[in-house]
């Protein structure tokens, strides 16, 4: 199996599970970041999310949402189906950032420089040994 | 089974613990005292992929050297250090490249086996202490629990408590990657309403769990009457072990450049120093 068929596997059947009740945002302490989640009706939020995991590209607020997410987790708890809502929101944050070669949906966070930093500093922080032997 | 049932292991600390070498160091030596006998990996060879999140082929291909890589060298058990490599591991890495390992997460394999820490653990360690714990992960391997309990075995160390947990998994889903923001004020607010837990509980001493948090956290020891430290640090000083916190030596000199040496400079290389290293050193903390 590849990751794109895991996330495209898992969202069908996580988003096939979802009712849309909207406790997941209801829960969320980063609905403040999001901007228009305030005051959106958090079944609509929620509903926009599944959306997301269903290859639409969810609503303004759905998407304000998912880029917030920082898997604090409280919404898994507070899944009254008993289903994975932190889980749901990392395979949106997937698909929202274009991982299936979709155009992205929300703002892209990735550092280009991200090997060559962490190599930076190991090369501050470690011996030469170390570095051969843990690198 | 008991917790890492294997006692050959691999310590997995992740890529941007490349910062901590003192904390990578400590933490393969306290896993050497409780019998566990691991290989330490970790930096770029040795990716969980989320660094290329936003391209499935880029990401899996990562991901699966990797696991490939753990599977080849036999051991039972792999010792994460980082929450965003453990949760990939088990959500993402092991279900596309099956694994012949059991994950588990330091806390977890330390904490069952503390009492082989207890006797090493004999200098008092001074210190007012409150933890910084986050709401994620905790759900996952109950942290906020297992380093407390870890920390008590520390003679002289008073432990406060106090309810506020920060959002997210740890320090870095709030501010983002070092160099590309985050979510914007989230990581202000979490500091200020963790001073204002400190100031209520009288806690001199802030215990980070993890590294981006005590990355993020550090350079609050610049504009406020607190020290920031790790939770390995503490074992590891209680131990009689020297563990020099590196990263907040460098990240709160007046100027990094003249506090590493220009040996160090050159080791790091001139270009790399310059473009990647210093504009994190020298950013000014966000309270």
């Amino acid at each position: 199996m590849s990751l794109a068929d895991h996330i495209r596997h898992e969202s069908a059947r996580l988003a096939a599970l979802c009712t849309a009740c909207g406790d997941c945002v209801r829960a969320c302490p980063m609905t403040p970041y999001a901007p228009g989640v305030a005051d959106a009706e958090p079944g609509a939020v929620a509903a926009g999310m599944v959306e997301v995991l269903r290859d639409g590209s969810g609503t303004p607020e759905a998407r304000a949402w998912i880029a917030a997410c920082t898997r604090s987790g409280v919404c898994t708890p507070a899944c009254p189906e008993g289903i994975d809502p932190a889980f749901m929101l990392r395979l949106a944050t997937w698909r929202a950032k274009g991982a299936l070669g979709d155009a992205p949906l929300i703002a892209v966070k990735e550092d280009t420089q991200f090997s060559p930093k962490v190599k930076a500093f190991a090369r501050l922080t470690l011996t030469e040994e170390e570095q051969a032997q843990w690198l | 089974m008991a917790v890492g049932s294997g006692e050959r292991a691999i310590f997995w600390y992740g890529c941007n613990m490349t910062r901590h070498g003192e904390v990578i160091r400590a933490t393969t030596r306290l896993l050497e005292a409780v019998g566990i006998e691991a290989v330490t990996t970790g930096g770029p060879a040795s990716c969980c992929g989320s660094p290329k999140d936003a391209n499935a082929r880029i990401n899996e291909g990562m991901a699966r050297r990797t696991v490939q890589a753990f599977n080849a060298t036999g051991r039972e058990t792999v010792v994460t250090w980082c929450p965003s490599c453990h949760m990939n591991m088990q959500d993402s890495m092991a279900p596309v490249t099956p694994t012949n390992f059991e994950t588990v997460h330091v806390t977890e394999m330390l904490h069952a086996r503390r009492e082989a820490l207890r006797p090493l653990l004999t200098r008092p360690v001074p210190a007012r202490v409150l933890l910084h714990g986050h709401l994620g992960f905790h759900g996952r391997v109950p942290v906020n629990g297992l380093v407390p309990d870890l920390l008590r075995l520390i003679p002289g160390l008073d432990l406060v408590e106090h309810p506020y947990r920060a959002p997210g998994h740890m320090c870095s889903s709030l501010t983002g990657v070092p160099g590309v923001p985050g979510v914007p004020g989230a990581l202000a607010d979490a500091q200020r309403a963790t001073l204002a837990a400190m100031a209520e509980t009288g806690a001199d001493t802030l215990c980070t769990i993890f590294h981006s948090c005590h990355r993020e956290n550090v350079g609050l020891e610049q504009n406020h009457p607190v020290k920031v430290v790790n939770w390995v640090h503490l074992l590891a000083w209680s131990a009689g072990w020297e563990a020099e916190d590196g990263y907040k030596a460098m990240r709160n000199a007046a100027d990094p450049r003249a506090a590493l040496g220009e040996a160090l400079v050159e080791a790091a290389g001139e270009v790399p120093f310059a473009r990647l290293v210093e504009p994190e050193l020298r950013k000014p903390p966000p309270v």
